[in-house]
C-alpha cells in the first residue's frame, strides 16, 4: 500500500465500501433496520405492557376491596385506611369472606389469627387466580401487610435493640427505570455490533467457499488489504445502528446520555468481535463452523468480561444513564485501545497466512 | 432412446430456448454446439429434468423428464461440478451410489473399476483438496455409478489440460463403443467431430442446423479444390516449388486447368478439402440460418 | 418419500461434516462451552453488578442512611456533595433524614431503589435480633384460587403446615426441599430483579441467602433462575414477613423460555448454513438429478437438525421436571416444544432458500430468532395472567413445568397454528428446491411469487394456497393481540387494522403469483372468479380456525374483534347472517384485488388497498353492530 494515496481512493476504502453497497443491495440493510424497528416496537411494547400490568400505580383504578376476617382484623381495618387503594371490609367468619371472594364481591381476604402464645400474627392472604388484576391485587396486599407489620413492630419495639430507619416515601417513579438503563439499553447497543461481527464471519468465508477470493488476489491488493476493508465496513456499521437505536429510544421518552463516548464504546466492542469473526473465519475457512465457534467465544467473552473492573454492559449503562465515573471513561479508553491492538494482531495473523491454502 | 419435440424455455419474456426438436437413437453420440447463452446448457438441464420447460415434451428411455424411473438411468454431468469438497471420493461415490438403490458390493467394484479406469489414485484425499483434472474425474465416475443407459455431458473437458481433456474424450469414446448413448455439449468443436455421430448447432435458443456431419458439410460447409500446377495462374501462391490455387468448385478447377495449359504448365495434383465443423459453424452462425 | 432413502441423506448429513477441520472446531467450542458452564455461576452472583453505580447519592458519614448506600452497589456514595450537585453529579441528596430526590425520572427511580434498600437493610438488621417474634410479628401464606369457583373447598387458616415460624429454618423456608440455597450465586436473574423496582423482596438482596427463590415467594411463576426449579412445583407460598411476598411476576417464565429457546438459535444457524451452501457453487445440482425426490433431500438434511434440537429440549425439558418436581415426566412439554422446533427449523429453512449469500442469511438468521424469539416469548411471560398466553407453545411447557395440567383443546390451540405454519413453510419452501430458484440470483419477492404459484395449475388450487396460508395469518393475528391486548380498548381498532391487511395480502398475493406466472387468462371475468375462489378458499379455512373458541379466548373482547366470532344470544337470522356475511366480505374483497392483480403491479396494490378499507369499513361495522347487540 503506497503512502502517498489519500484514504478516500484507498484500495481498503474501495473494499469497505464494496462490502456496505453489496448488504445494502442484497436488502440486508433494510432488513437489518426492520428488525431495530421491530425491536424498537417490542421493547416499547414490554416497558409499556409490564409496567401496566404490574405497577398498580400505572393501571388507573378505584383500588381493591380487601375482606378481612380473624382476631386482629380490626387492626388491619385500622391500617388499611391509612394504605391508598385499598378499601378494607370486615367479616365475622372466614366463611363469609370467602363466599363475598367468589361472588367477586372482594378481590382478596386476609384472615388475621394470633398465634397461640400470642407473640405473632398469621395471615393467610387469598389472591385471584390467573387474572389481570392478581398483580395489582398481590402489590397492594404486600403493601398492607408491610404497614401492618411495621404497627405490630411498633407495639414490640422494647425488645427490639435495632429501630429501623425509616423508609423514604413513595417516589412515584417509573419501575422499569433500572431494567431500562442496565438491561435494555446494553442488550440493544450490544445488539449491532454482534451482528457485525457475525456478518464478517460470513464476508471471509463467503469469499473462501465461493473461490472468489483468488479473483480479489489477482488484482493487485493483499489478504490484508482485504481483511481491513472488509472489517472496517462491519465495524463502522455498529455504531452506525447504535446511533439509530439511540434515536428510537429518544422517540420512547428514554433519553441517553453521552452518546459519544457510547459509540466510541461501541466501536470498540464491534471492532473486537469482529476482528474475532475475521480470525475465525480465516482459521476455519468454512462458515458453518466459524458462526458456531464465533457464537460460543462471544458469549464466552461476555462472560468472562465479569473479571474487568466494570462489566462492558455496566459501562454502557453507567454512561446512558449519566452515572459515569473516571472508572467509566477509562474502561472506554482501554477498550479502543485494546481493540486497535487486536486489531493490529489480527492484520500480522492475514499476512502471515498463504492465500492459496484457503 | 430420447425424443424432444418443440421445446421451449421462458424466463420471463426472454426464451431461453424455443422449439427445440430432435431425436437420439440408442447408442448414438449426439453433440450440440453453439456460442455461449446459445441454450445448450438449458437444454441439457431439460434433458435431465432438471429444468421444467414451459412448454413442449421430453422423453428419456420412454420415461417423462421429471419421472424418478428415467433419474435412475441417466448420468448427468453438469458443466461446473462442485463437489462436496469435505468428502473424499470413494465416500462420495458411496454416497451417490446409495441413492441410485446400487447394492453396495456391486457399487465397491463398480468404483474400483471407474476409478481404475480413469486413472484416480489418492481415493481417501478429500475431494477440496484435488486438482480440476482430478475432480472432473471423480465427477464423471459419479456419473457413472448407476451404470447408466444414457449419459448428459455438459462441457466434459471445459477448463482442463489438453492431456486431461483428451483423456476424458477418449473415455467417452470407449463409453460410446460399450453402447451408452451420450448426448454432450462443447466448444470445442474438435471432440464432438472426433466422437459424434450426430450434431445439432444451437444459436440464440433455437437449433440452426442439425444433422450427421456429411450432410451437414453438404448443406453448410463447402469443398474446397486444391489445385496445383507447375506454373504460376492468378491467384496461386508458391508453395515448395509449385503453386497452388484454392477454388470452391470444378468450373473453377477446369478454368485453372486451361490456365495453367495456357501458360505452358500443367495441373500436377487435385486435392479436395472438406469444411471442418468449426467452420460449418461459423458458416450457419454467421448466416444464421434457421433449419426448417 | 422413502424412509430409506430420507435416512440415507440424514447419515450423509451427520457424516459429510465430520471430517479433520470439524472435529478441531467441536473441541474448540467444547472447551468454550465448558468454560461458559464453569463461568456460570460466578456470571450469575456477579449479575448485580449489571446495576453497579447507578445512582449518586449525597448523603454524610454520620447518616443512618449512609450504611444503606454503602452496602447496596447501586448506590454511590459522595459525601461531599452539596445540595447543588443535586441533578448534576447526584441524584439524592439526604440532610437530616430527609431525602430529596434530583427533579428527573432518573432522580425519583434513585428514592424508590432507596426505599427498598432501606426495607433490605431494617430486615437486614433485624434478622440479627434475638427477639424474632418481635422483629417480625407477621407471617403471611399467599394462596391462590379462582373466583369463579364455588366457596369453602379449601381449608385455609393459619395451621397451614406449609408455613414456616422457626426462624432457624428460615434460610429454606420457601424451597420446602430441605436443602439450604446457596446464596446470591444462585440467582441469575439477581439484576433484572433488582431493578425492575415492583419487587419489593429486591430489599432482601444478600441478605437472607435466598434471594434466589425469593422470586418464587409469592405467585406460581415467580422465581429466579436459581429458584426456578423448586419455583415451578410450588403453588402459593408462606413468607416470614409481608415484604418478601411478591407478586407474580414472568421471571420464570422468562428464564424457561430462554433456556428452551437458546439452543435453537445455535442449531439454525447451522441448518442454515448447511441448505444455502447446497446452493452455493450449484453444490446440490446433482442431487436433484439422482433418483431422489426434493422432499426426501430436504427431510433427510433436516432430520439431524430437527432430531438433534428436539434431543436438546427433551433432555431440558426432563431435566427441569426432575429438578422441579423430583419426578421423571415432561412428556407434554416435549410435545409442545416439537411444533416450535419445527417452526425454527421452517423459518430457517424458507430463509436460507430465499438468501443469495451468507450475510444475507445472518440476517435472515437474526430476524427469524428476534420473531419467533418473541412469538415464543412474549404471550409466555403472561402464562398465569391471560389464556391469550396459550398462543406460544411455551406457556404450555411453561404450565407444564409448573405442575400444571394443560387440558387437551388447549394444547391443541397451542400447538396446531405453529404446527400448520411449520408444514407449510417446508411446503412453500420445497416448492423452491428446484434448479431454477436454488442457483440463480433471483430477486426475494420473485421468489416469494415462484414458491406461491409453484402448485398452482387450476383455478381451485389458488383458493388451496390461500387456505394453506391461513396458519400464518392466525399467528400473526395472534402475535398481534398478544402484543396490542395491553393497550386496553385502544387496541380494537389497532387489531381491525391488524386484521384487515394481513387477511387481504393472504387473499391476494397466491392471485397475484399466479398472474406473474402466467398461469392464468388475465381478463376480468377470470379475475372475478380466481377472487370469489381465493374468498372461499378463505372462508373454509377461518371456519376451521375458530378452534380458538374452545379454550375460550373468545371471551376477551380483542378475542372476538380479530377472529369475528358471533355472540350466543341473538337471533338465529342474525347468526346465519353473522356467518355468511364473512364468506360474502372475503369473496368482494378478494375479487377486487384479484382485478388489480390482473391487471399488473400497480393496479395490485391499489386494488389491494382498496380492499383492505373496505374490509376495516366491514369490521368496523360488525364490531360495533355485535357490541351493540351485547
Amino acid at each position: 500500500m503506497s503512502k502517498s494515496r489519500g484514504l478516500l481512493d484507498d484500495v481498503r476504502t474501495t473494499i469497505a465500501r464494496r462490502e456496505i453497497a453489496s448488504l445494502s443491495r442484497e436488502k440486508t440493510i433494510v432488513l437489518a433496520l426492520l428488525i431495530q424497528l421491530f425491536i424498537a416496537a417490542f421493547s416499547s411494547f414490554l416497558v409499556v405492557g409490564l409496567t401496566s400490568l404490574y405497577d398498580p400505580s400505572s393501571v388507573e383504578g378505584e383500588g381493591i376491596r380487601v375482606g378481612v376476617s380473624g382476631d386482629v382484623q380490626q387492626d388491619l381495618n385500622e391500617t388499611a385506611r391509612e394504605v391508598d387503594g385499598v378499601t378494607a371490609v370486615e367479616y365475622d367468619t372466614q366463611d363469609g369472606a370467602l363466599s363475598s371472594f367468589d361472588r367477586g364481591e372482594v378481590d382478596a381476604v386476609l384472615v388475621a389469627n394470633r398465634t397461640a402464645n400470642g407473640s405473632r400474627i398469621d395471615v393467610t392472604a387469598i389472591a385471584p387466580e390467573e387474572n389481570l388484576r392478581t398483580t395489582l391485587v398481590v402489590v397492594k396486599i404486600r403493601e398492607l401487610l408491610t404497614e401492618f407489620e411495621r404497627t405490630e413492630r411498633d407495639r414490640r419495639s422494647v425488645d427490639l435493640s435495632f429501630q429501623p430507619i425509616e423508609l423514604p416515601e413513595d417516589a412515584d417513579a417509573s419501575p422499569y427505570f433500572g431494567f431500562t438503563y442496565t438491561v435494555l439499553i446494553p442488550l440493544l447497543l450490544f445488539l449491532p455490533p454482534f451482528i457485525s461481527g457475525s456478518v464478517s464471519v460470513d464476508a471471509v468465508t463467503e469469499e473462501i467457499e465461493r473461490g472468489t477470493l483468488e479473483l480479489l488476489r489477482v488484482a493487485p491488493v493483499s489478504l490484508v488489504d482485504i481483511i481491513d476493508g472488509k472489517a472496517l465496513g462491519m465495524a463502522l456499521l455498529a455504531p452506525a445502528q447504535a446511533l439509530l437505536w439511540i434515536f428510537l429510544l429518544s422517540l420512547n421518552n428514554i433519553a441517553v446520555s453521552n452518546v459519544l463516548p457510547i459509540l466510541v464504546f461501541v466501536t470498540a466492542i464491534a471492532t473486537v468481535v469482529v476482528v474475532l469473526g475475521v480470525v475465525l473465519g480465516l482459521a476455519t475457512a468454512r462458515r458453518r463452523q466459524a458462526q458456531l465457534l464465533y457464537s460460543v467465544l462471544v458469549i464466552l467473552l461476555f462472560g468472562l468480561a465479569i473479571f474487568l473492573p466494570e462489566h462492558p454492559a455496566t459501562t454502557v449503562a453507567k454512561l446512558a444513564v449519566d452515572s459515569a465515573t473516571l472508572g467509566t471513561y477509562a474502561h472506554v479508553v482501554g477498550f479502543s485501545v485494546g481493540a486497535a491492538l487486536l486489531y493490529a494482531g489480527a492484520r500480522r495473523y492475514a499476512s502471515s497466512i498463504d492465500v492459496e491454502s484457503l | 432412446m430420447i425424443e424432444v419435440s418443440d421445446l421451449r424455455k421462458e424466463y420471463g419474456d426472454f426464451a431461453a430456448v424455443e422449439g427445440s426438436t430432435f431425436a437420439v437413437e440408442d447408442g448414438e453420440v449426439f453433440g450440440i454446439i453453439g456460442p455461449n447463452g446459445a441454450g445448450k446448457t438449458t437444454t441439457l438441464k431439460m434433458l435431465a429434468g432438471l429444468i421444467e420447460p414451459t412448454s413442449g415434451q421430453v422423453s428419456v428411455a420412454g420415461y417423462d423428464a421429471d419421472d424418478t424411473e428415467m433419474r435412475r438411468r441417466l448420468g448427468f454431468l453438469p458443466e461446473e461440478s462442485p463437489l462436496y469438497e469435505e468428502m473424499t471420493p470413494i465416500s462420495y461415490l458411496t454416497f451417490f451410489a446409495d441413492l441410485y438403490d446400487v447394492p453396495s458390493d456391486v457399487a465397491e467394484e463398480r468404483i474400483d473399476e471407474t476409478l481404475s479406469e480413469l486413472d484416480l489414485d489418492h481415493r481417501e484425499r478429500q475431494l477440496g483438496d484435488m486438482s480440476k483434472g482430478m475432480k472432473r474425474k471423480v465427477a464423471i465416475a459419479r456419473s457413472l455409478i448407476n451404470d447408466p443407459d444414457v449419459l448428459i455431458y455438459d462441457e466434459p473437458a471445459s477448463g482442463l489440460d489438453p492431456l486431461t481433456t483428451n483423456y476424458i474424450i477418449q473415455f467417452t469414446e470407449r463409453l460410446a463403443e460399450e453402447g451408452k448413448t451420450i448426448v454432450f455439449s462443447a466448444h470445442n468443436l474438435f471432440h464432438v467431430e472426433s466422437i459424434c455421430d450426430r450434431v445439432a448447432i444451437m444459436n440464440e435458443g433455437s437449433i440452426v442446423a442439425k444433422g450427421d456431419l456429411e450432410t451437414l458439410q453438404a448443406e453448410h460447409g463447402e469443398t474446397e479444390y486444391h489445385v496445383y500446377t507447375t506454373v504460376e495462374v492468378p491467384d496461386s501462391v508458391k508453395k515448395n516449388g509449385r503453386y497452388r490455387r484454392v477454388v470452391n468448385s470444378m468450373d473453377e478447377v477446369e478454368a485453372t486447368r486451361e490456365a495453367a495449359t495456357e501458360a505452358g504448365g500443367e495441373v500436377v495434383d487435385i486435392r479436395t478439402e472438406e469444411s471442418s465443423l468449426e467452420e460449418v459453424f461459423l458458416n450457419v452462425a454467421e448466416s444464421g440460418r434457421v433449419e426448417a | 418419500m422413502r424412509p430409506r432413502k430420507l435416512l440415507r441423506i440424514a447419515r450423509w448429513e451427520v457424516t459429510k461434516n465430520a471430517g479433520g477441520v470439524d472435529k478441531r472446531t467441536l473441541a474448540v467450542a467444547g472447551l468454550a462451552i465448558a468454560l461458559i458452564a464453569v463461568l456460570a455461576p460466578a456470571v450469575a452472583a456477579q449479575g448485580a453488578v449489571l446495576d453497579e453505580g447507578i445512582y449518586r447519592v449525597a448523603v454524610d458519614e454520620d447518616s443512618r442512611y449512609y450504611d444503606v448506600v454503602e452496602e447496596n452497589p447501586t448506590f454511590v456514595a459522595r459525601p461531599d456533595a452539596t445540595r447543588e450537585d443535586l441533578g448534576e453529579s447526584v441524584d439524592l441528596y439526604i440532610e437530616d433524614g430527609y431525602v430529596s430526590p434530583a427533579a428527573s425520572p432518573k432522580g425519583r427511580a434513585a428514592k424508590e431503589e432507596l426505599r427498598s434498600a432501606v426495607q433490605a437493610y431494617n430486615n437486614e438488621q433485624l434478622r440479627q435480633e434475638a427477639n424474632q417474634s418481635a422483629a417480625f410479628p407477621v407471617s403471611v401464606s399467599l394462596e391462590y384460587r379462582e373466583q369463579s369457583q364455588a366457596g369453602g373447598t379449601l381449608a385455609t387458616d393459619g395451621e397451614d403446615p406449609q408455613q414456616v415460624r422457626d426462624p432457624d429454618n428460615r434460610s429454606d423456608n420457601r424451597t420446602g426441599d430441605g436443602t439450604p440455597v446457596d446464596g446470591n450465586g444462585s440467582n441469575a436473574t439477581d439484576g433484572t430483579d433488582g431493578t425492575d423496582g415492583t419487587d419489593g423482596t429486591d430489599g432482601t438482596n444478600g441478605t437472607d441467602g435466598t434471594d434466589g427463590t425469593d422470586g418464587t415467594a409469592g405467585a406460581p411463576n415467580s422465581g429466579g433462575l436459581g429458584g426456578a426449579g423448586s419455583a415451578i412445583s410450588g403453588d402459593g407460598d408462606s413468607v416470614d414477613s409481608p415484604s418478601q411476598l411478591s407478586p407474580p411476576f414472568p421471571f420464570e417464565s422468562l428464564v424457561l423460555a430462554f433456556v428452551f429457546i437458546i439452543p435453537m438459535n445455535f442449531l439454525i444457524q447451522a441448518y442454515g448454513s448447511t441448505i444455502l451452501s447446497e446452493r452455493l457453487n450449484r453444490r446440490g445440482e446433482l442431487l436433484l438429478v439422482s433418483p431422489v425426490s426434493r422432499y426426501e433431500i430436504i427431510g433427510g438434511k433436516t432430520l439431524p437438525y430437527f432430531a438433534g434440537a428436539m434431543a436438546i429440549e427433551a433432555v431440558i425439558a426432563v431435566g427441569l421436571t426432575y429438578v422441579g418436581t423430583g419426578t421423571i415426566g415432561g412428556l407434554v412439554s416435549i410435545a409442545a416444544i416439537l411444533p416450535l422446533v419445527a417452526l425454527f427449523l421452517a423459518a430457517t429453512f424458507v430463509g436460507a432458500m430465499f438468501a443469495r449469500s451468507f450475510k444475507e442469511l445472518t440476517f435472515v438468521t437474526v430476524t427469524i430468532t428476534v420473531g419467533l424469539t418473541s412469538y415464543a416469548f412474549v404471550p409466555a411471560i403472561f402464562t398465569d395472567v391471560t389464556p391469550i398466553a396459550l398462543i406460544s407453545p411455551l406457556t404450555v411447557v411453561v404450565r407444564d413445568l409448573q405442575g400444571q395440567a394443560v387440558a387437551a383443546p388447549e394444547f391443541l390451540f397451542s400447538v396446531t397454528p405453529p404446527l400448520l405454519s411449520a408444514i407449510v413453510l417446508f411446503g412453500l419452501g420445497a416448492g423452491l428446491y428446484r434448479e431454477e430458484d436454488m442457483f440463480a440470483q433471483r430477486a426475494i419477492p420473485l421468489k416469494v411469487l415462484d414458491a406461491l404459484a409453484g402448485p398452482v395449475r387450476k383455478r381451485w388450487h389458488v383458493g388451496a394456497m390461500v387456505a394453506v396460508l391461513l396458519p400464518f395469518v392466525f399467528v400473526l393475528q395472534l402475535l398481534a393481540i398478544a402484543v396490542l391486548f395491553a393497550l386496553g380498548e385502544v387496541s380494537i381498532p389497532l387489531l381491525l387494522v391488524v386484521v384487515a391487511v394481513v387477511e387481504e395480502i393472504a387473499k391476494s398475493l397466491p392471485v397475484y403469483a399466479a398472474y406473474a406466472h402466467k398461469r392464468f387468462e388475465r381478463s376480468t371475468v377470470s379475475a372475478l372468479v380466481l377472487g370469489a375462489i381465493a374468498g372461499a378458499g378463505f372462508f373454509v379455512g377461518e371456519k376451521i380456525t375458530q378452534l380458538a373458541q374452545l379454550v375460550g379466548l373468545p371471551e376477551l373482547a380483542q378475542g372476538q374483534a380479530a377472529l369475528q366470532i358471533a355472540p350466543t344470544d341473538v337471533g338465529a337470522p342474525i347468526l346465519i347472517a353473522l356467518f355468511f356475511l364473512p364468506l360474502l366480505l372475503h369473496g368482494v374483497t378478494a375479487a377486487i384485488s384479484a382485478v388489480g392483480a390482473s391487471r399488473g403491479k400497480r393496479a395490485y396494490v391499489v386494488a389491494l388497498g382498496v380492499a383492505m378499507l373496505v374490509h376495516l369499513v366491514y369490521n368496523l361495522a360488525v364490531l360495533s353492530e355485535v357490541l351493540g347487540n351485547v
